[in-house]
């Protein structure tokens, strides 16, 4: 098996590495590494689009496709990787820098990345981040070239009573997000499920909450959700401050990682690759979840958890770690199954089938060199990624020490674009303005939109699962605790729960909320 | 009885008023019963539960002390916001330079010191370099001006 | 000077008719699904052809939304000038007419048809856990069962669904049915056997017939396909008649001219003709067309017929 897994692994690098001739602008090369070129294109355009916050996906797709049908598939699928990573590394950058989850799985990274920013420790939070996620990546990697077809048998026991009892599980970890009132954080995550809710509902077809507009008939996008009550609510905080004060502090400390930083942090990379190479494995959803879980089981494992959200370096760590693992081994499901995990991976389902090939377990016994390249290529990416992003540390700095009067509206420019750029509708950007407002309300009444965001992206797919599961088992709900796998994960939350209401635990959040 | 911590009071009353809009809302889909859920369903228990959480975040704003919102101002929330919508506004009938002017115009109103050509400096940066990574870079459809298609 | 006049005059109609020449410009297909799904490859695939024998780009653009009624909106409401061009499909303007009443366009009245490019059917496929081997069995052990075996759709009014609703009616067998957000989401559930059947793309489901975790019992054309022969028709099963495909289309929006329509579907057909056209489709499971405006018009009427019947007969509704 050892030798079979070397044996694979050197087609594959051979695969990324190998020279081609190559005509271009009508002049024949003859030793190109096409295949590393390929790479790295995608790696810059996917740090690009992910650097600017809502460049979104069907934009990105609608520019390449073209491009895909040019390419062999093994430069094709190369390239589309590397956007994919790019864009993951590309939103945590913007998370950090001026607290704009650029994807879902970056919301967590916002709590204490941004923080972290603002104390002029913004190196160490996109060191960490770069360095994780590149951690990360290489063991899922190694988990994937050497588990795929066992691991993806796991997406087999995991139907929808599972699922919900999963989502649950993730909903109730999210109220460990909060450091306030755990009240308040569960009203949050239900009016998060509330404005989930908002579309066209998948059992019946019927349109809810749109109030007969057809831009919202799919559904509120998550980028204006994001955009506004993250980063606008940030801005105009900002703008009220009393005195003249630098939101980022010119005192920065260091570039790098410092080898404080780096101890305090190993543990939490290990813990989030292991969390995050698990859930990926799971069709539709599973990566989401991988950067809260990561994120609550540090808080809760922490000696000190009132540090989380004030800029503990663990907390962008582990999410960090646990979306790239996930991300990583969402591939399983795309390659044993053909699921994709989102919109990007959609695109390479079709790149896949543009060039005849039927994503599928016979991919790895027909097409070796592809299905092996691609493995290979995901190792390089990451790895180019970092060499790609690490540099960039230091100009993103510089640019934070730009006043920030001239920042702001910087960020409304690219923030306006970006989210009238997803449908290339303005009604996304009014719809941006008044999360704005609500994100503004929250933050006076302190009320945390980490919890909204969680429970807006999980409501839909809670609701969906919790339906079916019922349809399935003919109206029995008990089927929620006769499956063993949703019966184990409905006993963990419920353990969560009761540590988390228990007396002793409450006094000491109250204390903490207190002590604000 | 006095209000002793008006954060959680207002937020108390917001949570009641999503709470019960939604209950409300769901009223006009069809519920089903619990093995067939209707559209309706879902949304019926989390409003109902979102109003009844709202009703205690209230009371206990009765009871716990806290101090109220600080630091309003409405100056920035007004023109922030303002600026966003003009944006979308103008962004078809003039075209994305103009629009961008006018978000950065009025945005720079909402922050401490306004000058004129610091604006203009900034606009004629954003503008440009937007252009060229937006717009040619990255190809996304922007009419650029009032007379693009 | 009358001469002159005249002469200038000619030359001058002479000159706008030459520069008017359809294309002049860059044309726009509409294409009202995300790219990368079906509707979306075959468009590009074609319009590079196409667009090689107009001369000009054929541009997709894709609108998705709505179950494509965003995009078709789009073009309804568009200039009839013959540069704005929507690809449409049994969704649009066959099943939803009769689904969503209140459709922001008539899908008769407010398009002119140029051609139907492709047809595409499904497989029903079952898992390998189901004790069953042809569509006979299948209804047997459902009519033995009533209640409890079931078929995945990719959403309630999509053609998975109606074409499970159709089989019920005609087979007289008690299935629920049970939506997701796409067909290919069914398949985890399909192979452990918590759903029971699935009508899937014939290509899509290759790789798990192959490696046999599922089992292909029928087809949903009229006729056997010949990527896989050996799967029997649902129409010869027992059920003579039955027959669910997709069918994809190019409209204009009414009242564009005659004239431009014919050159498009001359162009269209001629470029369906080709072998590697033929190739691609074959790659998504579809057989080329290549139908005239009137043959569109009454292909798309008896669709829309049959499926308002299916949706009748059903009782299917989007409240």
């Amino acid at each position: 098996m050892e030798s079979g897994l070397l044996a694979n692994l050197a087609l594959g690098f051979g695969e990324v590495f190998r020279l081609q001739p190559v005509t271009m602008w009508g002049v024949a090369f003859q030793q190109v590494p096409f295949n590393i070129i390929m790479c790295f294109i995608g790696c810059l355009l996917g740090t690009l689009i992910g650097v600017l916050p809502g460049i979104g996906p069907i934009a990105t797709i609608a520019m390449l496709l073209p491009a895909t049908y040019a390419l062999q598939p093994v430069a094709a699928l190369i390239m589309l990787a590397g956007i994919y990573y790019g864009a993951q590394y590309g939103g945590s950058t913007t998370a950090i820098l001026v607290n704009i989850p650029g994807e879902s799985s970056s919301v967590v990274t916002c709590l204490d990345g941004y923080q972290m920013a603002r104390q002029g420790r913004a190196g160490a939070a996109l060191s960490i981040a770069a360095l994780g996620s590149f951690f990360a990546g290489s063991v899922a990697t190694l988990l994937i070239a050497a588990f795929a077809p066992p691991l993806a048998e796991v997406a087999f026991k995991f139907g929808p009573a599972e699922y919900f009892s999963l989502m649950v599980l993730g909903l109730i970890a999210a109220v460990v997000l909060a450091h306030g009132s755990v009240i308040k954080a569960i009203a949050m995550i239900i009016l998060g499920l509330l404005l989930g809710i908002v579309g066209t509902d998948v059992n019946t077809g019927t349109s809810r909450f749109a109030f007969g507009v057809p831009e919202l008939s799919d559904g509120i996008g998550f980028v204006a959700v994001a955009m506004g009550v993250f980063g606008f609510a940030e801005v105009i905080t900002n703008l009220e401050q009393k005195e003249h004060r630098e939101i980022f502090t010119k005192n920065v400390t260091g570039l790098w990682l410092s080898w404080a930083d780096f101890k305090e942090a190993y543990g939490a990379v290990l813990r989030g690759t292991t969390i995050g190479s698990f859930l990926g494995i799971l069709p539709g959803g599973g990566a989401l979840l991988s950067s809260f879980a990561a994120y609550t089981l540090e808080k809760k494992w922490s000696k000190n958890p009132e540090t989380f959200g004030k800029g503990n370096i663990k907390g962008v760590a582990a999410p960090e770690s646990a979306n790239n693992a996930g991300a990583q081994t969402s591939f399983i499901p795309l390659l044993t199954l053909g699921i994709p995990p989102n919109a990007v991976m959609a695109l390479m389902v079709g790149a896949m089938t543009i060039h005849g090939i039927a994503p599928g377990p016979q991919v790895m016994t027909e097409r070796p060199a592809l299905f092996w390249g691609m493995i290979a290529s995901m190792w390089v990416g990451n790895l180019m990624l970092v060499i790609l992003n690490l540099p960039l540390i230091g100009l993103w700095i510089k640019l934070l020490t730009v006043p920030y009067r001239y920042l702001y509206p910087a960020i409304l420019v690219f923030c306006c674009i970006g989210v009238y750029s997803v449908s290339n509708s303005e009604f996304d950007v009014y719809l941006t303005a008044l999360f704005g407002l609500l994100g503004y309300v929250f933050v006076k009444l302190e009320c945390e939109p980490a919890p909204l965001l969680l429970g807006f992206i999980l409501g839909p797919m809670m609701e969906e699962n919790l339906r079916r599961a019922m349809l399935l088992s003919r109206g029995d709900a008990t089927v929620f605790f006769t499956r063993p796998i949703s019966a184990g994960l409905l006993i963990v939350t419920a353990i969560l729960l009761i540590t988390i209401l228990s007396p002793k635990i409450r006094k000491k959040r109250e204390e903490a909320f207190q002590e604000e | 009885m006095k209000i002793r911590n008006m954060k959680d009071f207002l937020a108390g009353l917001m949570f009641i008023a999503f709470g019960a809009a939604a209950t409300a809302l769901a009223q006009n889909y069809n519920m089903g019963t619990a093995a067939r859920m209707g559209p309706g369903y879902f949304p019926t228990v989390l409003g109902g539960v979102l109003a009844v959480l709202g009703v205690i975040i209230l009371m206990e704003s009765f009871v716990v002390d806290g101090e109220g919102p600080k630091n309003i101002s409405f100056r920035p929330l007004i023109l922030v916001l303002l600026s966003t919508v003009i944006f979308g506004v103008l962004l078809r009938p003039l075209g994305l330079v103009l629009a961008l002017f006018a978000l950065i115009a009025v945005s720079a109103l909402g922050g401490h010191e306004f000058k004129w050509k610091e604006v203009l400096v900034l606009f004629a940066i954003l503008a440009s370099g937007s252009v060229a990574v937006f717009v040619y870079g990255l190809q996304l459809q922007f009419p650029l001006w009032p007379w693009s298609n | 000077m009358k001469r002159l006049a005249i002469v200038l005059c000619t030359m001058f109609a002479a000159f706008a008719h030459g520069q008017t020449a359809y294309p002049s410009k860059s044309i726009r297909l509409v294409v009202p699904f995300p790219p990368a799904g079906a509707t979306d490859i075959l468009s590009r695939d074609l319009m590079q052809r196409v667009s090689a024998r107009l001369g000009q780009q054929v541009v997709v653009d894709n609108r998705p939304g709505a179950g494509g009624t965003i995009g078709s909106d789009l073009v309804a409401k568009a200039a009839a000038d013959g540069y704005t061009l929507l690809m449409a499909t049994t969704s649009t303007h066959s099943i939803g007419p009769t689904l969503t009443p209140k459709l922001p366009y008539d899908p008769v009245k407010d398009f002119a048809p140029v051609s139907v490019i492709a047809v595409s059917t499904n497989l029903l496929v079952v898992p390998s856990s189901l004790q069953v081997n042809s569509v006979k069995e299948l209804v047997a052990l459902a009519k033995a069962k009533p209640g409890q075996l079931n078929f995945g759709s990719s959403g309630t009014g999509t053609i998975v669904h109606l074409s499970g609703e159709m089989f019920r009616h005609r087979t007289g067998t008690d299935i629920m049915h049970v939506p997701y957000k796409g067909t290919q989401l069914v398949v985890p559930d399909l192979i452990s056997g918590q759903i029971s059947m699935l009508f899937d793309n014939i290509v899509s489901a290759q790789p798990n017939l192959k490696t046999g975790r599922l089992k292909a019992i029928g087809i949903s054309s009229l006729k056997r396909s010949p990527l896989m022969p050996e799967v029997p028709t649902i129409a010869e099963s027992g059920y003579p008649g039955f027959e669910a495909s997709v069918w994809f289309g190019v409209y204009a929006p009414a009242g564009t001219p005659k004239e431009i329509i014919a050159r498009l579907n001359r162009e269209i057909v001629a470029a369906l003709h080709s072998p590697e056209m033929k190739e691609r489709l074959a790659i998504l499971g579809a057989e080329p067309i290549g139908s005239t405006p009137e043959e569109m018009a009454h292909t798309v009427a008896g669709e829309t017929a049959k499926w308002a019947r299916v949706i009748k007969d059903a009782n299917v509704r989007i409240d």
